[in-house]
């Protein structure tokens, strides 16, 4: 458990560890497949040799079923899948913008982005201080609701101060909605890139079936073989998927 | 050492329609995509049926277009695709060159849209048959209720015979009381073979927000869930009719293949199983294949109708 109802799944794969980018996902079979036949994309977390990190709250029977895997079980998984953060080149900080679980492609991410020694922040919002899962050492900024940890209020209001001090950062989010919403445009009141992760309940995982859609400004995006991270821009806000 | 070692001791090959399949195991349609999504898959099967096109692309329905429910899901994907000019010139000349027939499914509002689709596809290259969709459950025109009225669905299938030479393979839907006088209207008119099921009419619920679970309010049901009333209609359908069958509904290994073959599907279709185990067609032929080498049978397609009683 890495946190109230966050679960760090951990496991050896040379192969993914190798091929893994950060903002991919892997879809994983839950072992209780009478309960849960689908696959549920899960984002990778972190890499670190050949160790791959899921990180995941239980929204539903896939994800408990999960939660319930004991040490030394195989994972059923494919991948990894999906489009990547794109490390945005130049002289740049990097701001990573997280709310709740969130942050789970985004701690791979920050792993990367540390790697290669460049700039970043990240913006990390959570209900309380108990929510917030550990990550690599970065410059951080913190925001709970009840003010626990951090200042009190929105990540976003965090995020506004971070790019007003850094112009012309590159903003990387994944979170609710109405966060991403306001993350891209708070970017785009600024000119700055911004690229989000969503997600979307999946059946094939690959582009085939379409039943991952999200409206985008033109026609639908697959979050699965288009996605899961997006240029803010593609998004059409106004369209918020029920979850 | 016996002569046959190293050789394939069992014939899986099926003609249907005219055609020939290198094993009974087809991708149905709107579960792989134009045939080249799943890496490498393709090649696995006796036959790939494309996701449905229209003569316009279509955007599909609103999201969310999935929902798991016991042993199944319901989709609300609502036809999205390409549309044909697209899907003849970018997506056919990738699926010309897997080891593998290519069938392409067909859809649309009206009896001389299917008519048009079949003339520009008679003639593409690289296409062995056609399958006529007349039971989507998630649009709003055509659809199902082709599927639903044998007068309706002789009429489409009259249609699409009229212009092409290519083999009709129809696919027919559950949602109707009796099966048996669209199955025997659509073999009069002209249909080479015909496939069921199509999915099952269904809906689920969000309590918390009181909204339909789906963007399109009901969805088509699939998966393990619908495959007793699959082969139920698939038993009948298949003594009602000359033509070959086509059985798909819930199939997710070589022992409900063999059910549906044993019913009298002369090939049968993996859909909901390939998002789950994309690798259900290699479990699903290697088990063809030890079925009929425990029986004492010499190809698969002696299976098909052999349900005693």
């Amino acid at each position: 458990m890495a946190g109230p109802d966050a679960w760090l799944l951990a496991f050896r794969s040379a192969a993914v560890a190798r091929s893994a980018a950060p903002g991919q996902f892997l879809l994983v079979r839950p072992p209780d497949c009478s309960r849960a036949m689908l696959r549920r994309p899960i984002s990778i977390s972190d890499v670190s040799g050949d160790r791959v990190e899921l990180l995941f709250r239980v929204a539903g029977a896939g994800t408990r079923s999960l939660a319930g895997l004991t040490p030394g079980r195989v994972i059923d998984i494919i991948g990894p899948l999906g489009s990547p953060f794109d490390i945005v080149p130049g002289p740049v900080r990097h701001i990573a913008v997280a709310g709740g679980i969130g942050i789970a492609p985004l701690r791979f991410l920050l792993r990367r982005i540390r790697a290669r020694r460049l700039p970043v922040t990240l913006c990390y919002g959570c209900r309380t201080k108990r929510e917030l899962v550990p990550h690599c050492a970065v410059d951080r900024i913190v925001a709970t609701d009840n003010g626990s940890c951090g200042i009190r209020g929105l990540v976003t209001t965090a995020l506004s101060r971070a790019v007003d001090s850094h112009p012309g950062a590159a903003v990387y989010a994944c979170g609710p909605w109405p966060m991403l919403r306001e993350t891209a445009r708070i970017c785009a009141e600024r000119g700055l890139s911004c690229q989000v992760s969503l997600e979307s309940r999946m059946a094939c995982g690959v582009g085939a079936c379409q039943g991952c859609a999200v409206k985008g400004t033109g026609s639908y995006l697959t979050v699965c073989k288009d996605g899961p991270v997006f240029d803010a821009r593609t998004v059409d806000w106004d369209q918020e998927p029920p979850t | 050492m016996s002569p046959a070692a190293g050789k394939r001791p069992v014939d899986l090959s099926v003609s249907l329609a005219g055609i020939r399949l290198k094993n009974p195991v087809i991708a149905a349609s709107g579960t792989f995509g134009y045939g080249t999504e799943y890496d490498g898959l393709a090649a696995e099967f006796g036959a790939v049926i494309t996701k449905t096109v229209t003569l316009a692309s279509r955007p599909g329905n609103a999201p969310p277009r999935l929902c798991e429910t016991a042993s199944g899901m319901l989709n609300s994907i609502g036809l999205a695709n390409v549309g044909i000019d697209a899907f003849i010139s970018g997506k056919l000349p990738a699926l010309a060159g897997l080891d593998t027939a290519v069938i392409a499914n067909i859809a649309g509002d009206r009896t001389d849209e299917y008519a048009a689709l079949a003339r520009r596809l008679d003639s593409a290259p690289g296409i062995a048959a056609l399958e006529v969709n007349i039971s989507c459950p998630n649009v709003n025109q055509g659809g199902s209720a082709f599927g639903a009225d044998p007068a309706a669905a002789a009429a489409v299938t009259a249609a699409v015979r009229r212009v092409t030479g290519l083999p009709l393979i129809v696919k027919l839907t559950p949602n109707v009381s009796d099966i048996i006088p669209v199955a025997r209207a659509v073999e009069a008119a002209g249909a080479d073979a015909l496939s069921l099921i199509n999915t099952l009419f269904g809906m689920r619920i969000d309590i918390e927000r009181r909204r339909p679970a789906l963007g399109g309010v009901t969805g088509g049901l699939s998966g393990p869930a619908i495959l007793p009333v699959a082969l139920y209609h698939v038993h009948r359908a298949a003594r009602a009719v000359s033509i070959p069958v086509i059985g798909l509904g819930g199939i997710s290994s070589a022992c409900d293949a063999i059910e549906f073959m044993l019913a009298g599907a002369a090939a049968v279709q993996i859909g909901t199983a390939t998002f789950v185990e994309p690798g259900t067609v290699r479990a699903v032929t290697a088990g063809l294949e030890a079925y009929c080498l425990r029986h004492g049978l010499a190809r698969a397609s002696s299976i098909t109708g052999r349900l005693l009683a």
